[in-house]
């Protein structure tokens, strides 16, 4: 900044342009220097309860992983029958199915143009392929040893929860990669279970799990809020509660898990807000604001 | 007439420039390499015969000596016919052209013969040569197809590499009979 | 005694006695006959020369009919009294008036000695060592005024009348398109006291205009020559002195004639006269020489009626074998290509074109030697005549080629059939096969088992074990279904080495094909195996990420899949990526057997194309004749004294070995490795099939 105390004497006035000959200086600014700043004029106000409402959607991921595991893990030790879960997993899957259509009264469906016999016929090809493959996925991983396939199935999971679409627009959210390694991981754990009728049920449940319990949950919660809210609660204890029966400190972990991530982490959401400073002013790069798509018609 | 003189080389080895004046447009330089010195031959020898007595005592066969044995007479004679150069010979005639002679240690000799006609220029160059940058005498050989251009770059004394104070001397005597080659060419 | 010089009312110079020893009356009485149109031979002692004198008039008694050397005439009293008018009226060659010498007095003899002092052109006089030894005469050769050299290419000596000499050089001219001149005059002085030749050697330069005109020296015993050379032409630039430094380079006529210069210069068209002038330097003087050969024609046993000396004035080299060679061996063309004509019309009928059999045929690489072998005899015996050395040279390179290879050919038929080694062979050819197999065998069991601590999927391991197992069961079967033919079979193929080595070695190759083919087999069905699996692998992993190949635009782009899209696709990724090492481990094991019996057949080929394509007859010539192939010359400077011209040796620089191969290698069968490492390494990892040797009417991909 120049020091020159001479400039408001002078009888031509200061002008911001660089091609004009003037008697100041090149780096000479006037008393309107920085006026145009503007601070964290995006910034949002964030609410807790609203913020804690929105984690409910990581938190019904967690669950799910948790409630697949724990299954799988009363599978592999003989104390779950598979038709069991058979019988409660299609049971299940057809309340849902029911459900998904009365929660907006067929809207979705009209819009998307889905008809049911489309989705029956997804669902027989899902079922015969699976019970088709079941014996080559019995013995898939028979030769690797189980250390490997354990550690291949929990970078799937975590895989799985990264790259899920939680509902925010980032660039790394992918919901085909996140599927498929879900289904993976599944595959990869079906194959150490002892029969083949094992190996069909694990996945289907799979199927049933990460791909269609999430597209019931986003509807009940663009749609009906509070009955989200239990929903998701009473998800939360069951998955605590299957975990616990396996170990006590796995339960308490998921449980500080589960907690921090619901109440922790929007508190500091909400409080980190405070410190934000976003500076913007002319300087700033050209945004597009308006929507240039009816040029494209 | 002849004179001899003592130069060395780019890495400090002896050299001799022997300068024969036939005639004002006929001139020989003849550069003398170090000859092979019998303590490398010695260390070379020693190693092979060291590195094939350490083989024979691992594997107990006798034949292993007999293949060192072979190997390093045949290495020397091909080091002594292809690799050892122990004269290079550069004769400028004027008005017929520039002959280079590689004469190898077996007694070998390769040479070059450069019509007057085709060659442009001699100059010293300067080149890169693996970590140092050295001065080389070359030969500027005419582009038939472009009057100005230069086809290629023929490098003289490329084994015995002599430093700047010889490669001087002879630059000088060359330029002399090129200069009278261009004088006399040029006049009708 | 002294010829007393034509027309005795010529100045001093001219008219000096011409010194010589031994019977100076012969020549005499040889110039009173009325003939003109002979030369008059003067007697001279046995075996010396010395300078004649350019007389008209009959025939010499002592040269007439005589077979002996020039200047051996016995001592033949030359006839009296010529007059000077007859004298005159011969001599003269169309200048009435030319008796008193219009030249000037060249500058005394001191200045000949030696170069000028004034620095002025240098003038290169390429003189044939043949020559050095002859007699005094004038010099005949070419003029290239562009690289101000003249090529000296014979002396003609004394007696000879200068019309004759004229007309010589013209016919010459006519039939080489050389610009023959007369040069100069050479002097080679015997003894001391003749100094008045000099005189008259000079007064030649009237009749023989030439510009400039050499004078070429040389004393007895003495190893250094004086040279000088003269303009009669005012100088065109002040300061250049009338008279040029000579530099005298001595070359070998008889190399320089047959030798050829590689590169070979292009030289322009002939036109008459001096065209030729255009070509570079040194090839300029080789072409004169070599285009000369109507100067060399006449040898010193002719009787003509002027004597020169030149590389075969001892006599015209000639062989009766090459003679007899060249006569013959137009019959036998033609006969030869008859034959030849009618195999290849044989083999080009339609029967042997229908698809299974031109499938064969292509693959075998025994046809393919023999096709190439009788395109090679059809060009060496075609009834055309080589158009240029390059094709000669090739001609005789298949030539010997060929021969080489039915010698080798008959060497290992007489060893195969000697001993009953064909017996020996055939019995051992069946266990061998046999061993192969159950090595083979072993190894399926082993790659069945847990190979080198590998975990495989025990199911497909067991699935594809058992394929291959079956199919290796199949071929013993087959082998031992042929093994009574084997003897007959390999006798009749023993024979067909007298055809050549490289037959025999191109049918050794496919037999090895033909034993080794169930290792193809294998080895196509794991390639393919591999490569669907590795297909299916990228394209689902694509998948798995959520992308797809868009095949118009030829790249990566991001897809929508339905959710039974992905389950399958993840489903079927999951079963081939776990499955992908017991596959990968049969692809190795096969591929790995596959290169090594291609590695065998590479080197069998290898030896083939070398003996197809080495040029042995450019190499023998290389060895026994290296003059005829020529990379360039080499002078070496001879004893030099000072202020005496520079007198320079050239020689031939042989061509090196390889540029040899080079330059004259021939054409091989076409079958070279295609690929580069990089790309086989690549078409080894994706799993496609590989066809290293590429015969040469494949398509290339």
């Amino acid at each position: 900044m120049g020091t020159q105390p001479v400039a408001d004497t002078e009888e031509a006035k200061w002008q911001k342009v660089l091609y004009e000959r003037q008697p100041f200086p090149d780096n000479y600014v006037d008393r309107r220097f920085l006026e145009e700043l503007r601070k964290n004029i995006h910034a949002r106000k964030y609410q807790y309860w609203a913020v804690v409402f929105e984690s409910s959607v990581v938190i019904q991921q967690l669950c799910s992983v948790c409630v697949f595991v724990v299954i799988w893990w009363y599978m592999d030790e003989g104390l779950l029958a598979p038709q069991w879960l058979f019988g409660t997993g299609l049971a299940s899957s057809l309340i849902g199915y029911v459900l998904f259509d009365l929660i907006d009264g067929g809207e979705g469906r009209k819009k998307s143009g889905r008809t049911r016999w489309a989705d029956l016929k997804s669902a027989l090809v899902f079922i015969t392929f699976t019970y088709g493959f079941s014996p080559v996925l019995k013995t898939l991983t028979e030769s690797v040893s189980t250390d490997t396939i354990y550690a291949m199935s929990v970078f799937m999971l975590l895989g799985h929860l990264i790259f899920f679409d939680y509902g925010a627009n980032a660039a790394i959210v992918s919901s085909t990669l996140s599927l498929n390694m879900a289904i993976f991981a599944s595959v990869c754990l079906a194959s150490r279970l002892p029969r083949s009728l094992h190996a069909f049920i694990m996945v289907t449940f799979a199927i049933q799990i990460f791909a269609l319990w999430p597209m019931l949950q986003k509807k009940l919660k663009a749609c009906t809020p509070r009955s989200y809210v239990g929903v998701t609660l009473l998800f939360a204890f069951s998955a605590l509660g299957g975990l616990l029966s396996i170990s006590a400190v796995g339960a308490v972990l998921f449980a500080l898990l589960l907690v921090s991530i619901s109440c922790l982490c929007p508190f500091y959401l909400t409080r980190l807000q405070l410190f934000k400073e976003n500076i913007h002013g002319p300087w700033d790069e050209a945004e597009i604001k308006e929507d240039l798509s009816r040029f494209l018609s | 007439m002849e004179d001899e003189q003592s130069f060395s080389d780019i890495c400090g080895g002896r050299l001799a420039l022997q300068r024969r004046y036939y005639s004002p447009s006929c001139r020989e330089f003849c550069i003398s390499c170090p000859r092979l010195s019998l303590r490398s031959l010695t260390a070379v020898t020693c190693t092979v015969w060291l590195a094939a007595y350490g083989l024979f005592t691992l594997c107990e066969n006798s034949i292993i000596l007999s293949a060192a044995i072979f190997i390093t007479l045949l290495g020397l004679l091909g080091y002594l016919h292809f690799v050892k150069i122990d004269q290079e010979t550069l004769l400028i005639i004027d008005s017929l052209g520039i002959q280079m002679t590689s004469s190898y240690a077996s007694g070998k000799e390769s040479t070059t013969f450069i019509e007057m006609g085709k060659v442009k220029d001699v100059i010293i160059n300067e080149g890169i040569y693996m970590q140092k940058v050295i001065y080389y005498l070359c030969i500027l050989l005419k582009d038939p197809v472009e009057p100005h251009g230069i086809s290629q770059v023929v490098p003289v004394f490329q084994s015995a590499k002599p430093r700047l104070d010889c490669l001087i001397e002879v630059y000088r005597s060359c330029q002399e009979v090129l200069a009278h080659q261009k004088a006399t060419s040029a006049s009708p | 005694m002294g010829y007393k010089s034509w027309g005795g009312d010529m100045n001093a110079s001219a008219g000096a006695r011409m010194p010589h020893e031994g019977d100076k009356d012969a020549a005499r009485a040889c110039l009173r006959l009325p003939g003109l149109e002979r030369c008059v031979r003067g007697t001279l002692g046995r075996g010396r020369r010395a300078a004649r004198a350019p007389l008209g008039a009959g025939p010499s008694r002592g040269n007439a009919g005589s077979r002996r050397k020039w200047g051996s005439c016995p001592a033949a009293r030359p006839r009296q009294g010529w007059g000077p008018g007859a004298a005159s009226a011969v001599v003269r060659s169309g200048r009435p008036d030319a008796v008193p010498d219009p030249m000037p007095t060249p500058p005394p003899e001191s200045a000949a000695r030696g170069n000028s002092r004034v620095p002025g052109m240098v003038l290169k006089a390429f003189f044939p060592t043949c020559c050095a030894s002859a007699d005094s005469g004038l010099l005949v050769g070419r003029w290239v005024p562009e690289q101000t050299s003249a090529v000296v290419l014979a002396v003609v000596h004394f007696p000879f009348i200068p019309i004759q000499v004229k007309e010589l050089l013209a016919r010459v001219q006519q039939a080489s398109q050389v610009g023959v001149a007369v040069l100069g005059t050479w002097c080679h002085r015997r003894q001391d006291a003749e100094e008045s030749l000099g005189h008259f050697l000079e007064g030649l330069g009237a009749i023989f205009s030439h510009e400039p005109w050499l004078q070429l020296c040389r004393e007895r015993g003495s190893k250094f020559w004086s040279c000088k050379a003269t303009r009669r032409q005012a100088p065109t630039c002040p300061g250049a002195p009338g008279e040029d430094q000579v530099m005298l380079v001595f070359y070998d006529q008889r190399k320089v004639l047959l030798s050829q210069l590689h590169p070979p210069v292009a030289l322009p068209d002939h036109q008459a006269g001096d065209a030729v002038a255009g070509a570079g330097g040194l090839a300029a003087v080789f072409d004169t020489v070599a285009r000369s050969e109507e100067l060399f024609r006449s040898d010193r046993f002719d009787e003509g009626p002027v004597r020169l000396s030149h590389w075969q004035s001892e006599g015209v080299e000639a062989s009766i074998l090459a003679e007899l060679a060249k006569r013959a061996s137009g019959p036998i063309c033609l006969l030869l290509g008859g034959l030849l004509s009618l195999v290849s019309a044989a083999s080009a009928c339609r029967v042997l074109q229908l698809w299974p059999l031109s499938f064969i045929w292509s693959k075998l690489s025994t046809c393919e030697q023999l096709r190439h072998r009788l395109e090679q005899l059809t060009f060496v015996f075609s009834t055309q005549k080589a158009e240029n050395p390059t094709q000669l040279m090739r001609k005789a390179n298949v030539l010997v080629s060929v021969l080489l290879d039915v010698a080798l050919g008959l060497a290992l038929l007489s060893w195969l059939h000697g001993k009953d080694r064909i017996g020996h062979l055939a019995e051992a050819l069946v266990p061998v096969a046999d061993h192969v197999a159950e090595e083979l065998q072993h190894l399926l069991q082993w790659l069945m088992g847990a190979p080198a601590g590998l975990k495989m999927n025990r199911a497909l391991d067991q699935v594809l074990g058992r394929f291959f197992l079956y199919h290796l069961h199949l071929w013993i079967s087959y082998i031992h279904l042929m093994s009574p033919f084997i003897e007959r079979i390999l006798w009749h193929v023993g024979l067909s080495a007298c055809l050549g080595l490289t037959v025999a070695l191109s049918i050794l190759s496919d037999i090895i094909a033909l034993l080794t083919f169930h290792i193809y087999c294998f080895y196509v069905y794991g390639a393919r195996l591999y490569c669907l699996k590795i297909c299916g692998l990228s394209s689902l992993w694509r998948l798995f990420r959520g992308k797809k190949w868009n095949v118009l635009r030829q790249r990566v782009d991001s897809c929508s899949y339905d959710l039974d899209q992905l389950f399958i696709g993840t489903l079927l990724f999951t079963i081939l990526l776990f499955l992908l090492p017991t596959t990968a481990l049969y692809y190795l094991v096969f591929t790995l057997l596959r290169l090594l019996v291609v590695a065998v057949q590479g080197l069998i080929h290898v030896l083939v194309d070398l003996i197809n394509s080495l040029p042995l007859y450019s190499l023998g010539l290389r060895l026994c004749r290296p003059y005829r192939l020529a990379a360039g010359v080499k002078f070496r400077v001879l004893e030099h004294e000072a202020d005496r011209p520079l007198r320079l040796l050239m020689q031939i620089n042989p061509l090196p070995f390889s540029h040899v191969i080079r330059t004259y290698r021939l054409p091989s069968c076409g079958c070279h490795p295609t690929h580069s490492w990089g790309s086989l390494c690549r078409k080894l990892f994706f799993g496609e099939l590989i066809y290293p040797w590429r015969q040469k009417g494949d398509k290339r991909d």
